[in-house]
């Protein structure tokens, strides 16, 4: 499903789609650390990196890829997340439950969102 | 004194699986731990947690007095160096990507494929095509060419160009007679691969000539390659059809629109007393189409010149330009390009920047 709007907030630490019903706002810093990238995901679910230490990170631009995706520019440089609109839905259609995973992998690696 | 160093690599890996690959030193002697870790300059804060954390755990060996672990930042730490490595991901500049597939094997994905690509281009469209079969990658023999790939300065493999068209498929990198056994997620490590590490460049189109089949493999597949649109191709048999069926029903799985269905080896028109024949049944894939709801693109007969030319190398649009079978590829490639930018002029987000 594609979004109608995708609004970048003036913070630019949230991004909301609009879709013809529904609504969902997501961090930026959620949609980093669940980046689609090679680099973040790896090739297989065994190579999957935990992003970690990115509280409070923020979203430079946004560019529209074919007409299949959007590409985020994080201010940490990172740029090579596709997220394709079957992505985006995935991503606010599992928020929570993936946010909780993620917080459960950042404790369970020792590690942190600052 | 080296099995206290393997123990504390052991802990080490124990507290976060990617410690390990911090370590640029690590010396034990005299009961001290000395260990040095690679340090992001710009993530000093949590770096100096993770150097507390380390000490902490590590002093708890025993016959270990003290640990001293000291931050150094001359290198890149993993989390940045991944980030640079790829700037722009292969696919970046790729307006539309179309796969073409079925759920039958043998049905003629690869020949509609290639001609697809060939009669877009024909169109005055930049194209490329990936073959993502990497079981039995057809596009070599397709294009009659086998010659390696180059690399770019970046490092990223380039496309062979072959009739206009930027082509890239397993049968490119590895040589023709050695044996590939592939599990499921190698395969998607294979098109990924295909997909962000070649330098496709600035594409109106890429065409993905998929694996037949409707398994996990090619469910996968469907979900991690952004398409724009899937063509099914199918010969008019019922059991054809009954996996196109599969295969329309996989890509509505994961939101993938139907651009349609092409019907393929529809009919046989006898060389000799040019009288129609239908092998394979009649219009079976038209009448599914309807049933399906899906559009119809087109048929493209059984036709032994269709054949023979996709095993001299060169896609029939190209030798026999003026064929009732190019013509119809076409005519089925107009009808693919009005679909597409049906799709893509109703369907773009507007994008609000505060
Ligand atoms: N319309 C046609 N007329 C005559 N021969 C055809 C036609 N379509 C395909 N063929 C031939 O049928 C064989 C199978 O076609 P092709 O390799 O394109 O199918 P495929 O669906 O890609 O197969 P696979 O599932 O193995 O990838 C080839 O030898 C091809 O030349
Ligand atoms: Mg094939």
């Amino acid at each position: 499903m594609i979004p109608k709007n995708i609004i970048l907030s003036e913070n630019k630490k949230e991004l909301t789609l609009e879709y013809e019903v529904k609504k969902s706002v997501m961090s930026a810093e959620f949609l980093r650390v669940n980046s689609p990238s090679a680099e973040v995901k790896g090739h297989s679910p065994a190579q999957k990196k935990t992003v970690s230490g990115k509280r409070g990170i923020s979203i430079n631009s946004i560019e529209l890829v074919g007409n299949y995706a959007i590409k985020l520019i994080f201010d940490d440089g990172h740029s090579t997340g596709i997220y394709t609109w079957q992505y985006l839905q995935e991503l606010f259609m599992g928020k929570d439950k993936i946010w909780k995973e993620y917080i459960s992998e950042l404790r369970k690696k020792g590690l942190y969102r600052d | 004194m080296s099995d206290v160093k393997t123990l504390a690599i052991e802990k080490l890996k124990l507290l976060n699986p990617e410690y390990p690959e911090l370590i640029e030193a690590i010396v034990v002697a005299n009961k001290k731990i000395y260990l040095s870790l690679k340090t992001d300059k710009t993530k000093i804060d949590i770096f100096t947690r993770i150097k507390l954390q380390i000490e902490k755990e590590l002093s708890a060996i025993d016959g270990i007095d003290s640990v001293s672990v000291s931050l150094t930042s001359h290198s890149e730490s993993m989390q940045s160096k991944a980030d640079t490595r790829a700037v722009t991901s292969g696919i970046s500049e790729v307006r539309n990507i179309i796969s073409v597939a079925s759920g039958k094997g043998g049905v003629g994905k690869s020949t509609i494929s290639i001609n697809l690509a060939v009669a877009i281009n024909q169109l005055g469209f930049s194209v490329g095509l990936l073959d993502a079969d990497v079981y039995g990658p057809s596009i070599p023999k397709l294009v009659g060419d086998r010659q390696k790939p180059k690399k770019s300065k970046a490092g990223k493999i380039l496309p062979i160009q072959k009739y206009n068209i930027s082509l890239m498929s397993i049968g490119f990198l590895v040589p023709e007679d050695s044996p590939m056994i592939w599990r499921g997620p190698m395969v998607i490590t294979a098109v990924s691969q295909m997909l962000n590490d070649v330098e496709w460049g600035q594409l109106d189109y890429l065409i993905v000539d998929m694996p037949p089949g409707t398994g996990d493999v090619q469910l996968t597949m469907a979900q991690r390659v952004p398409m724009s649109g899937a063509v099914i191709v199918s010969t008019p048999q019922d059991l054809a059809l009954i996996d196109a069926i599969k295969g329309i029903e996989m890509f509505k799985k994961v939101n993938v629109p139907i651009l349609g269905m092409i019907e393929n080896m529809s009919t046989f028109i006898c060389p000799n007393c040019k009288n129609e024949s239908h092998i394979f049944g009649f219009e079976g894939a038209k009448v599914e189409a309807k049933n399906q709801n899906v559009d119809f693109l087109g048929d493209i007969p059984l036709e032994i010149d269709l054949r023979e030319c996709s095993d001299n190398g060169k896609p029939i649009m190209l030798s026999k330009t003026d064929s009732t079978v190019s013509k119809k590829f076409l005519e089925i490639a107009k009808l693919v390009k009005s679909k597409i930018e049906d799709n893509s002029n109703s369907e773009k987000p507007n994008i609000i920047i505060n």
